[in-house]
């Protein structure tokens, strides 16, 4: 690693909802060019990192660094400035919008006309056309930028939210279990999707409970349970029988 | 496959059904006249408007009425439209001559004679057919002291809303400041809403509830609100002539319940709405077919039809056989 | 056939109007004449700004039951106000921050207090009238007011009356800023997908406001052209255009994207109950088939584009379907 701080670095992260304590102190280091798988069961606390981490919600206790500062998330908004950009299962995309305009969904593209300096309107040709060489980079094929998302496959959607992200080039990638729901061919878009990423040096946490797919993709997997980080290490040696065995016991052994 | 059927079936239901309609409005040619109402939903305003049109059939002209259901916007676009299709006259059942003054003002340009009825006067008019409020006013208030022997004490139910039952209320406050062995009780203003009755019944209710036993003399400002309050009345078991009852406009129902020994209310000023609207027509007849001049039925602004005070002495001519 | 399903799907309404207009000229020469055109247009302003602002609402998916009643409330501010005697100015700033006012009202009390909107620009539309009747006490501001307040509304420019060209000018306004600006391309996400919307950065709260108070800005310019253009204020006096303002919007939900609110819908839709309404009169219907025959055009023309409204995003959320 080049750099000497992680890119993201959680220090005794915890979040309550109520009495009900969710996180119990979480040390998490993610290093740049990481692909970090985060498993465990329902209920271990994977979906409140998620929230914390994606800034949608602010964490109860504890210290967030960005590359060796203190920070804070306002809002998902302020999380992708700071380069941060988040894919929810379910709400990756909105499904009436059309391709470009999700892709650009809040990074619109303006031009303004001459003599008009003050009015700034949407390019929309120059939007579809730079959605169309996203999605061509990630080897995605669509016949039409105009195409509302919900006409596409899963998989083909994963890649127009990916797009977003990389729209706002940025360098941490969190996908909430991207593969859950598709089949065998779309699975395996969306994976080769992870490895470009990792190719292209940008950092990914993927939170999934299919373990051969993590397997497949991640550089480091760390267990989850109860609320507390219980295994963080290489993926070297693991598959996807021992590291279920590890979901289940919480011990590496 | 499915969608461009139903498309279809609606796109053709629509033309027909169009095509239906003209047919029956293009019948007649000759001389059309076209009636607008501004409420067809409240009595007097059909009253005159349906009695116009029946005159206007009777003397062979093609007839429409159309209803501007108390919207001051309709109204104005309705007048505007009718103008593009040159109607022969139109006449106005209780208009709007001040709000319509731009669409007045075309149909004058174009040539097309208006008369108005109870609606106001307007230079780009013929005429207004009126009755005079202020006398209506009088007549009731008079006749309703007079029952009372100038004595005691009265609940008032008003409406503001509208110029003509504003006028009356306004008389009625004339009257009572000379004669000040009458006192005003209580007082209940109708709101201009679609559910006005039922305003009228809980405003009347608390007033009776408080002086019903001591009042001698009930005053409405119309019929419509004297016969929400007579169910009232009835319904509490007062009985006819104990309250002197007053109201105005007239009407079948209203003289139905003066000869009615059940009923409370004792009289009505009846403005002749019919009267009014079949002499609209009449006046149309004289100066567009007859060419007389406008002269020859009013000089002024308006023309003025009289009202008659209706009790029990003379309920019997009005009552249909 | 495969070619002419998808124009059909998004053209069909706007034909079914054509095939009216033309059955109407077929029957009545005049309705056909510029002339009468031009009364048409000027008709389809106050329907047609009403309808385009709760266009604006509905496009973040919130219902504004309150315009025709905050519309009243403003004729009635600007006539109170010009009746007094101050200048066409004074008046038509008041009733245009009637408007305003109002909306961003109903913006804050959805977004911040969390109220549905169904509910609360219905408690709006009472507080609206009640002021409204406050202010008049029941009686109509009427007069012979000032030229150069009613010639807002009267009079024309180019051959094209007043009203046309506010209509123009409003819609103008509306279009290039739903389909043209940035905050077009939020409120349309706001209102399609506000939680996907929220997480891709958009301040979906703040749309919401927007929405809903461009949408009372419409109700209050609709205000103060019908106290112009009557020269009158009263406090019930847009009642009536609330029931068609909805339809308008509803039908063109029907035409050119179908599904979503749009500009060009409504103001087609708005533009052809005026002509329905106008062609019945010219050619004589009685009053009571007038009603008749628009009240089966309503429900005809949304019935047919059932599919496409259903999928609407006001319609699920007035289902309660929200994402899990």
């Amino acid at each position: 690693m080049a750099d000497t701080a992680p890119f993201l670095s959680l220090t005794g992260v915890t979040k309550s909802y109520g009495p009900v304590e969710a996180l119990k102190g979480v040390d998490l280091d993610v290093h740049a060019g990481d692909v970090l798988a985060l498993v465990g069961d329902n209920g271990a606390g994977k979906s409140s990192l998620v929230k914390i981490l994606a800034g949608a919600h602010p964490p109860s206790g504890g210290e967030i660094r960005l590359k060796g500062e203190p920070v804070h998330f306002a809002s998902p908004g302020d999380a992708l400035q700071k380069g941060i950009a988040t894919i929810y299962q379910d709400l990756a995309v909105a499904p009436r919008l059309s391709i470009t305009e999700n892709i650009f969904l809040g990074s619109e593209l303006t031009r303004t006309i001459p003599g008009l300096p003050g009015l700034h309107l949407l390019d929309k040709r120059r939007m579809r056309r730079e959605a169309g060489a996203l999605l061509t980079r990630l080897s995605v094929n669509v016949a039409d930028a105009d195409t509302p998302v919900e006409r596409l496959s899963g998989g083909q959607r994963q890649a127009v939210a990916l797009s977003r992200a990389l729209r706002w080039d940025a360098r941490m990638i969190i996908m909430d279990e991207p593969t859950a729901a598709l089949g065998v061919q779309e699975t395996r878009l969306v994976l080769d999707l992870i490895r470009r990423l990792h190719a292209e040096g940008r950092t990914v946490v993927l939170i999934s409970h299919n373990m051969a797919d993590v397997c497949a993709v991640a550089t480091r997997v760390a267990v989850l349970k109860g609320g507390r980080k219980v295994i963080d290490r290489g993926i070297d040696g693991v598959d996807a029988d021992r590291l279920a065995h590890m979901v289940m016991t919480g011990r590496e052994g | 496959m499915n969608e461009i059927t139903r498309r279809d079936l609606v796109g053709g239901a629509l033309a027909l059904s169009t095509v239906g309609l003209a047919g029956t409005a293009a019948a007649a040619a000759g001389f059309e006249l076209a009636v607008v109402a501004f409420q067809m939903s409240s009595e007097t305003h059909a009253r005159v408007a349906n009695a116009a049109a029946a005159a206007g059939k009777a003397k062979g002209w093609s007839t429409t009425i159309l209803n501007s259901e108390g919207s001051l916007p309709k109204h104005a676009e309705q007048l505007e439209t009718l103008i593009q299709s040159k109607p022969s006259a139109i006449i106005v059942a209780m208009g709007k001559p001040v709000e319509a003054e731009e669409q007045l003002k075309k149909a004058k340009d174009a040539g097309i004679p208006v008369v108005m009825v109870m609606s106001g006067a307007s230079p780009h008019i013929l005429f207004d057919i009126e009755a005079n409020e202020y006398k209506v006013g009088a007549e009731a208030a008079l006749w309703l002291l007079g029952q009372m022997g100038f004595q005691g004490k009265i609940l008032t139910e008003r409406f503001d809303g509208n110029v003509g039952t504003r006028i009356r209320g306004r008389v009625l406050d004339a009257v009572l400041a000379e004669n000040t062995g009458v006192k005003v009780v209580g007082s209940h203003a109708m709101a201009r809403t679609q559910s006005w009755r039922d305003d009228v019944r809980q405003g009347m209710q608390t007033q009776l509830l408080q002086h019903g036993t001591e009042i001698d003399g009930l005053w409405a400002s119309f019929d419509g609100q004297a016969f929400v309050i007579d169910d009232i009345l009835k319904a509490q078991g007062v009985k006819k002539g104990q309250i002197k009852f007053v109201s105005i406009d007239g009407g079948a129902e209203t003289f139905r319940r003066i000869a009615d020994p059940d009923s409370l209310l004792m009289a009505t000023v009846a403005i002749p709405f019919e009267a009014m609207g079949s002499g609209a027509v009449e006046a149309l007849d004289r100066i567009v077919v007859k060419k007389e001049a406008k002269a020859a039925i009013t000089a002024g602004p308006y023309l003025f039809m009289d009202a008659t005070l209706v009790d029990a002495v003379n309920v019997a001519q009005f009552l249909k056989p | 056939m495969t070619a002419l399903r998808p124009f059909l799907a998004t053209y069909g309404t706007a034909l079914a109007g054509l095939a009216v207009v033309v059955v109407f000229a077929l029957l009545k020469p005049v309705f056909l004449t510029p002339a009468n055109f031009a009364i048409i247009l000027k008709e389809t302003a106050f329907l047609g700004i009403l309808s385009l602002g709760f266009t604006l609402a509905l496009v973040t998916a919130e219902l504004d039951l309150s315009i025709a009643e905050v519309a009243s409330l403003s004729a009635v501010v600007t006539g109170a106000l010009v009746h007094a005697g101050f200048g066409a100015t004074v008046a038509v700033a008041a009733g245009l921050s009637t408007g305003l006012v109002c909306g961003a009202a109903n913006g804050l009390v959805v977004t911040r207090l969390r109220v549905p909107s169904l509910i609360a620009t219905l408690g709006m539309a009472a507080i609206a009238k009640g002021l409204g009747f406050m202010i008049t006490q029941g009686v109509a501001f009427v007069g012979r007011w000032p030229v150069s307040f009613t010639g807002l509304a009267r009079g024309s420019i180019f051959g094209l009356s007043n009203l046309a060209w506010w209509l123009a000018g409003t819609a103008a306004a509306c279009w290039v800023l739903l389909d043209w600006t940035r905050i077009g391309a939020h409120l349309r996400a706001t209102g399609e997908a506000e939680e996907a919307a929220r997480l891709a950065g958009v301040a979906t709260g703040r749309m919401k406001r927007a929405g809903l108070t461009m949408c009372g800005l419409g109700a209050g310019l609709t205000g103060v052209l019908l106290a112009a253009s009557l020269s009158s204020a009263a406090p019930n006096m847009a009642g009536d255009h609330f029931l068609y303002a909805i339809a308008a919007v509803l039908l063109g939900m029907t035409m050119f994207e179908p599904g979503r609110p749009n500009v060009p819908g409504t103001l087609v839709a708005a533009f052809s109950l005026k002509a329905l309404g106008n062609g019945l009169v010219l050619v004589g219907a009685a009053y009571y088939v007038q009603d008749i025959v628009l009240g089966l055009v309503i429900v005809a023309s949304v019935a047919l584009s059932a599919g496409a409204l259903g999928r609407a995003a006001f319609v699920e959320k007035l289902n309660f379907k929200r994402p899990s």
